[in-house]
């Protein structure tokens, strides 16, 4: 248990990093480096723990870009920046790039074979069944992180106040 | 209706266009650039109708007190990503808003954010680079796949920028950047380096993935901005295949 656990922590410093990359790519202010490290590694570190008590990975991804997308706008509040800065990055680690990459191959593979060829049906249902988990995770990941503005129903986070009023 | 009044709502609206088309081709979703031409457009005393689709931006901007208006509209510069640019005319707005800003100011601030640097060459193609290998430790590679899954990161990164600069199709650049990457990747596999190093074959072309379209896309379909949103998915989709594309040429050299 212990070392299941010290696993999934590990993750998230390699979640962290791997936003770290694409916030660099995506030329992010400076000042928003390190958030958008520690946000993609919570939002990761709640995706794999969900994961691991046997929930799907379209709910769980859901969950963590969930977390992204409400830290994301206390993130814009306090650096000053609009909150897909924070939340793209962060959210890329969780991208379905192998089921992604597994569809396409299967589609390549789907073109060049016989329909009469025994692997043709096997290959068929690999290939959807991997291009819809790539589909329902992504909008999985751009609903999670709207969630703020879907609730708040506001078109801008300036609007949503991040502190009561003091009355 | 006089000329020099007409003139003066040409000028913010070239601004406006500035602005909308600058964060279109930046990597703002569809509903972030209506929302902030329309704050500026009020700020400064006019009303504003957009058609925002993905190569093009069409406005048409009329005063609030008064009966002059004017259309125009202005294709798009090709997608790239620089949330530099996007937080930066986000905050423009603002201040715009509360400073009062004129349209000089404005003007001025614009030239000032799209000049700002990118980070360091070397700074990208490392970063880009530990991000692809910690892709692979996710996928749950060890030891020598991270640092083959380095190596062809960072070699895949630098063919890509190579291929934009000679101005070759962006796709196709993906498509070269994915075949060297696996390329590298495929011989860690053909040597046998590390356990698994089919790990760092799957993974090493990852850096490429259409984060910034697809999700955009999904954003866009939320929003109801339903074509664009179709516009971006399918560009995301092609850039997924012009990796597949690579890779399978790779694959098919090392006979795997």
């Amino acid at each position: 248990m212990a070392t299941e656990i010290l696993m999934i922590l590990e993750k998230g410093i390699w979640f962290g990093f791997a936003a770290l990359g694409f916030g660099i790519l995506f030329n992010v202010p400076q000042r928003t480096l390190l958030i958008i490290w520690i946000m993609a590694a919570a939002g990761g570190l709640t995706k794999l723990t969900l994961m691991q008590c046997n929930i799907g990975i379209v709910v769980a991804t859901f969950a963590g870009a969930s977390l992204v997308g409400v830290l994301s706008v206390y993130a814009a509040h306090n650096k000053h920046a609009p909150p897909l800065v924070f939340s793209i990055p962060s959210v890329i680690p969780m991208i379905p790039g192998a089921f992604a990459y597994r569809m396409m191959l299967g589609l390549i593979k789907l073109s060049g074979t016989a329909v009469s060829n025994d692997t043709y049906y096997q290959t068929l249902a690999e290939t959807t069944s991997n291009g819809l988990k790539t589909m329902f995770i992504l909008m999985a990941l751009a609903i999670g992180v709207a969630i703020p503005m879907l609730i708040s129903r506001k078109e801008t986070i300036k609007k949503i106040r991040h502190k009561p009023d003091p009355i | 209706m006089n000329r020099q009044n007409i003139e003066k709502v040409k000028e913010a609206e070239e601004m406006l266009l500035d602005v909308g088309t600058l964060l279109m081709s930046n990597g703002a979703s569809t509903g972030r650039v209506r929302i902030t031409v329309n704050r500026i457009a009020e700020a400064l005393g006019y009303d504003v109708e957009l058609l925002i689709t993905s190569r093009s931006l069409m406005l048409t901007v009329t005063e609030e007190n008064g009966s002059d208006y004017t259309s125009s509209v202005r294709r798009t510069p090709p997608h790239g990503v620089n949330f530099r640019l996007v937080s930066g005319i986000s905050r423009m707005s603002w201040r715009i808003i509360e400073d009062k800003l004129s349209l000089d100011q404005i003007n001025e601030e614009i030239s000032r954010l799209t000049s700002l640097p990118h980070y360091p060459r070397l700074v990208v193609l490392s970063l880009v680079a530990l991000a692809g290998a910690s892709f692979c430790r996710l996928f749950g590679g060890e030891g020598w796949e991270l640092v083959v899954t380095f190596v062809a990161s960072f070699f895949g990164l630098f063919i890509r920028q190579e291929a934009i600069k000679k101005r070759f199709n962006p796709y196709l650049a993906i498509a070269f950047a994915s075949f060297a990457a696996s390329m590298v990747a495929g011989l860690s596999v053909k040597l046998g380096i590390g356990d698994t190093p089919e790990h760092a074959l799957a993974t090493s072309v990852l850096f490429l993935i259409p984060g910034v379209p697809l999700i955009n896309s999904l954003t866009d379909l939320i929003d109801g901005n339903t074509l664009n949103g179709i516009v971006r998915g399918i560009n995301g989709f092609i850039i997924a295949f012009a990796i597949a594309l690579g890779l399978m040429f790779a694959m098919q050299i090392y006979g795997l």
